[in-house]
C-alpha cells in the first residue's frame, strides 16, 4: 500500500503544479486506527499527508456534490462509479474531474474487527501483501486473514477498478466474478421470509437507531438540499426514536437510492450503531439488475432506469 | 470519607436487596456492545467492560421525552390543555457508571439547573438517581479526561465509587443517598487503610491515559479572534465533516433538545428530543433564513460552544469530559483533540495555530 | 417500490396498483372495492403498522 500512497502524492503533486486542478481530494491518516479523514490540498505543500490503505471506506464522491473547482479526486471503484452518477445527475461535470483511479482490494470492516478483539484497538497494520491484518491494542494482538474481515460490500464487490478515471495509479485487480461471490445470498435470505418473519428481522435491524443520519450525510447520493425527514414546513416525519418514524427514514431513504446505489458502503461504515442499512440497498440494486438489467455508475451516457421508460418495462404488478 | 469492603460475590445478593427500593440500571452487552439499561430482576450489571458505546446521558435525559400531554377532543372538557403526565419518581441506582459520564451531569446541570431556570424533568431524574460509579482501571486510548474535567478516579460527582481490587471492590462513600444505599444492600464492612490503595490504583490508572488535551489558554483566547480563524481552524476541520449527529448523540454533555407536539386521533403529546447542533434544521428560522447556513459555521458552533462560549460563561473549565466517544465513533475522524489544541494554541498576530495535531 | 415494501414485512396484497381512466368510473369502484377487501383480508395484524403513542419517560 505504500506505492498506492507514493503514487497518489507524486500525481497529486503534479497535478497541482501543472495547473491542472485547485485542488486534490484524498484520505489523510486518521488520529485513530481505521478512521482515516477526507481531505483536501491545495498546494503540494498539504499532499504529503494523503495516504492509501483499506481504512478509506468514506465515499469521496460525497465531496465534490456541486463544488465549483477543478479538482483532482482519488477514487476507488466504488467512488469511480459514484462520481458517473454524480455526472448523470449534474451533480458535477466530467470537465472539472481529475479522476485519479485506485484498483481497490476491499476496504477493512471497523464494526466487524472492533467486535472480535477484547478491547479497543491502538493499532492496525496491513501486509504489504495485502494478505493480513493485524491490530493490537492492551494485552492483546491478533492477526486476520485480510480477506475475512473486509466490509461486506467490498467482499461481494465486482466493479473493483474504476470504471471512468484519468490515470490509474496501479495495474487493475482482478475482478470478483459471480462465480466466485454470490452477491444477493443475504437478499434471498430475507426474500425467502414470511411477511411476519421480515418484518421481525427488519424490526431488529433498526432497533439501535439514534437518528444520528451518519448513513444518509456519508452518502454521496442524499445530496437533496433539505431532506424530507428534516421538511418543517410541513413536516412530514415524526422527530422522536419512535420505530415507526425510523422505519419510515430508513425506507424511504434507501427508496431514493433505487437504480443509484453502488453498493459502496460508507452508510455502514459511518453508522455509529453497526446498523447493516445495506439490507435496503441491496435489495433494490438486485431488483434493478433483474428487472432492468442496470447497475449504477458504469456509464455516464445513459440515463438510469427510474429516469426513464421504456415499453418493455415490467409492470405485472399494475392491475 | 468513608470506604468499605465489598467482596465481588456479595455484590449479587446485595443488588437483589436494593431491588425493592431502588430501580436499577447497569452496563448490558447486547450485540456485541454496552450501554446502560434497566436491569431485570436478579439480572447482573456487566461490571466487566470498557465503557458504553453511547454516553449515559440518556438515563437522566431520554432522546425523546414526553413533556405534556393533551386532548382535543373537542367535548373534553380538559379540551387543548397541556397537562403533565404521570411520571416514575422511583429512586433508581445506577450501577457501574464512568466517572466521565457521572462528571458529565455536573456539566449538564450547569445548564438545567440555574437560578433562573429549573428543568424540572432533567432534575427530577438527578434526584432520585443514586450513582455507583466504577473506577477506570484501564481507560481506553482515546480517553482524555484527565485533561478534561474529569478523570478516571473522579468521584466528585458520585454517591459510591466502586474500585476494582481482584477479588472485592474497595466502595468509597461520598455522600448521604450513598450512605443510604450502602445501609440497604448490607454493604458495611469497613476497609482499613484503603484510601492508600485506592491513591495508588489511581495513580496507576492516570499513568494509563494516553492522550491529553491543552486547555489552559483558551479562556485567554479572544472568542472573535477564534470564532474568525476560518482558515486556521475551520475550514480545513469542517472539510471532511460529513454534518450527521453521531458527536453529539454520544456526547454525554451534550443538552440542547427541539420540542414538537404529536398527535394520535384525539389525544396528543409534547415531547423534546434531542437535537443536534450539526443538523442545518437546528438553527432554521421560521422565516426560512439560517444563520448558521453552511457546515464549517455550524462545525465552529460545536467546538466554539464547547470549548469556548461554555468556558466563558461558567468558568468551570471545558464541556467536555474526555469520554473520547465522538473521536471513537466519528465516520471521517474529526477529532476535538486536535481541534481544542488548535484553538489553544491559536495565535491571531500570525493567524496560525502552533499546535495542529 | 412495492418491492421493497414487500421486503420489508409489508404483506403482499396491501399495495395496490391500477392504471384507471379519468373516463372509467366503474372501474374505479370495481378496484377500490376488491382494494378494501384484499386488504381487511389481512386486517388481523394491522396493529403493528399504526405509530404508537410516547411512552411516558
Amino acid at each position: 500500500m505504500t506505492s498506492y500512497t507514493d503514487k497518489i502524492r507524486e500525481i497529486s503533486k503534479r497535478l497541482l503544479k501543472e495547473g491542472k486542478v485547485d485542488m486534490v481530494i484524498g484520505f489523510a491518516k486518521g488520529s485513530v486506527p481505521m478512521m482515516h479523514q477526507p481531505m483536501f490540498a491545495g498546494n503540494a505543500g498539504d499532499v504529503d499527508r494523503f495516504a492509501w490503505d483499506g481504512n478509506c471506506g468514506i465515499n469521496l464522491a460525497n465531496y465534490v456534490t456541486d463544488r465549483k473547482e477543478k479538482i483532482g479526486i482519488v477514487a476507488k471503484g466504488c467512488d469511480a462509479r459514484n462520481l458517473a452518477v454524480h455526472i448523470v445527475e449534474n451533480k458535477i461535470s466530467r470537465d472539472q474531474l481529475y479522476i485519479i483511479g485506485v484498483p481497490c482490494t476491499g476496504m477493512i470492516d471497523r464494526h466487524k474487527i472492533t467486535a472480535r478483539v477484547p478491547g479497543e484497538i491502538e493499532a492496525l497494520v496491513e501486509d504489504e501483501a495485502g494478505k493480513t491484518v493485524t491490530v493490537s491494542g492492551a494485552g492483546f494482538s491478533e492477526t486476520f486473514d485480510r480477506a475475512d474481515v473486509l466490509q461486506e460490500n467490498c467482499a461481494l464487490c465486482m466493479h473493483r477498478n474504476p470504471v471512468i478515471y484519468d490515470e490509474l495509479i496501479a495495474d487493475e485487480v482482478p475482478e470478483q466474478s459471480e462465480k466466485e461471490v454470490d452477491r444477493y445470498a443475504a437478499v434471498r435470505k430475507v426474500e425467502e421470509m414470511s411477511p411476519d418473519e421480515k418484518w421481525a428481522y427488519f424490526e431488529d435491524l433498526l432497533s439501535d437507531c439514534i437518528r444520528c443520519y451518519a448513513c444518509r450525510n456519508a452518502c454521496p447520493l442524499c445530496y437533496c438540499p433539505t431532506c424530507f425527514v428534516d421538511e418543517s414546513k410541513p413536516q412530514w416525519v415524526g422527530k422522536s426514536v419512535d420505530p415507526t418514524d425510523i422505519r419510515i427514514f430508513h425506507f424511504l431513504r434507501a427508496y431514493h437510492c433505487a437504480g443509484r446505489c453502488t453498493d459502496c458502503g460508507a452508510c455502514v461504515r459511518s453508522c455509529p450503531m453497526g446498523i447493516n442499512v445495506r439490507a435496503l440497498t441491496k435489495k433494490l440494486e438486485k431488483d434493478c439488475l433483474e428487472n432492468f438489467g442496470w447497475e449504477a455508475g458504469l456509464t455516464t451516457d445513459q440515463r438510469p432506469p427510474l429516469d426513464t421508460f421504456k415499453p418493455d418495462d415490467p409492470e405485472q404488478f399494475i392491475k | 470519607m468513608k470506604v468499605i469492603q465489598i467482596d465481588k460475590s456479595e455484590l449479587e445478593a446485595g443488588l437483589g436487596k436494593l431491588e425493592k427500593a431502588f430501580r436499577l440500571i447497569g452496563p448490558v452487552k447486547e450485540k456485541g456492545y454496552h450501554l446502560f439499561k434497566t436491569l431485570d430482576s436478579g439480572q447482573k450489571p456487566d461490571l466487566d467492560y470498557m465503557n458504553t458505546r453511547l454516553s449515559a446521558r440518556s438515563i437522566l435525559y431520554p432522546q425523546s421525552e414526553v413533556m405534556f400531554e393533551f386532548s382535543l377532543d373537542k367535548a373534553d372538557e380538559q379540551y387543548a390543555i397541556l397537562r403533565e403526565p404521570e411520571k416514575d419518581s422511583q429512586p433508581r441506582a445506577v450501577i457501574g457508571i464512568r466517572p466521565c459520564d457521572a462528571d458529565a451531569y455536573a456539566v449538564v446541570r450547569r445548564n438545567f439547573d440555574t437560578p433562573e431556570y429549573k428543568d424540572p424533568y432533567w432534575l427530577k431524574n438527578f434526584e432520585a438517581t443514586t450513582l455507583v460509579g466504577l473506577a477506570c482501571s484501564t481507560p481506553c486510548p482515546t480517553c482524555f479526561c484527565t485533561s478534561a474535567v474529569s478523570g478516571p478516579f473522579s468521584d466528585k460527582n458520585l454517591d459510591i465509587m466502586l474500585v476494582d481490587n481482584g477479588d472485592h471492590y474497595l466502595a468509597r462513600i461520598a455522600t448521604e443517598k450513598g450512605e443510604k444505599l450502602a445501609a440497604d444492600a448490607g454493604w458495611q464492612r469497613p476497609a482499613e487503610g484503603a484510601e492508600n490503595r485506592i491513591e495508588d490504583l489511581k495513580l496507576a490508572a492516570e499513568a494509563k491515559i494516553q492522550s491529553e488535551i491543552s486547555t489552559d489558554n483558551l479562556a485567554n483566547q479572544s472568542l472573535n479572534d477564534l470564532y474568525e480563524a476560518e482558515a486556521a481552524i475551520w475550514e480545513p476541520e469542517a472539510f471532511a465533516c460529513i454534518n450527521c449527529g453521531t458527536c453529539t448523540h454520544a456526547c454525554p454533555t451534550c443538552w440542547c433538545f427541539d420540542v414538537q407536539d404529536e398527535t394520535y386521533g384525539k389525544s396528543g403529546f409534547r415531547m423534546r428530543n434531542w437535537d443536534s447542533c450539526m443538523y442545518p434544521l437546528f438553527s432554521l428560522h421560521a422565516s426560512g433564513h439560517n444563520p448558521r447556513g453552511t457546515k464549517t459555521a455550524r462545525v465552529r458552533q460545536r467546538f466554539m460552544h464547547k470549548l469556548k462560549y461554555y468556558v466563558d460563561k461558567f468558568e468551570q473549565g471545558i464541556q467536555c469530559t474526555g469520554c473520547g466517544r465522538c473521536v471513537r465513533l466519528c465516520p471521517v475522524n474529526i477529532d476535538i483533540r486536535r481541534i481544542c489544541n488548535k484553538m489553544n494554541s491559536y495565535d491571531p498576530e500570525t493567524c496560525s495555530c502552533a499546535v495542529t495535531s | 417500490m412495492k418491492n421493497l415494501l414487500e421486503h420489508m414485512g409489508i404483506e403482499p396484497g396491501r399495495l395496490h396498483f391500477s392504471w384507471i381512466s379519468s373516463a372509467e368510473s366503474t372501474k374505479f369502484v370495481e378496484v377500490a372495492k376488491q382494494v378494501t377487501e384484499a386488504t381487511l383480508a389481512l386486517t388481523s395484524k394491522e396493529k403493528k403498522y399504526m405509530k404508537t403513542k410516547p411512552k411516558v419517560a
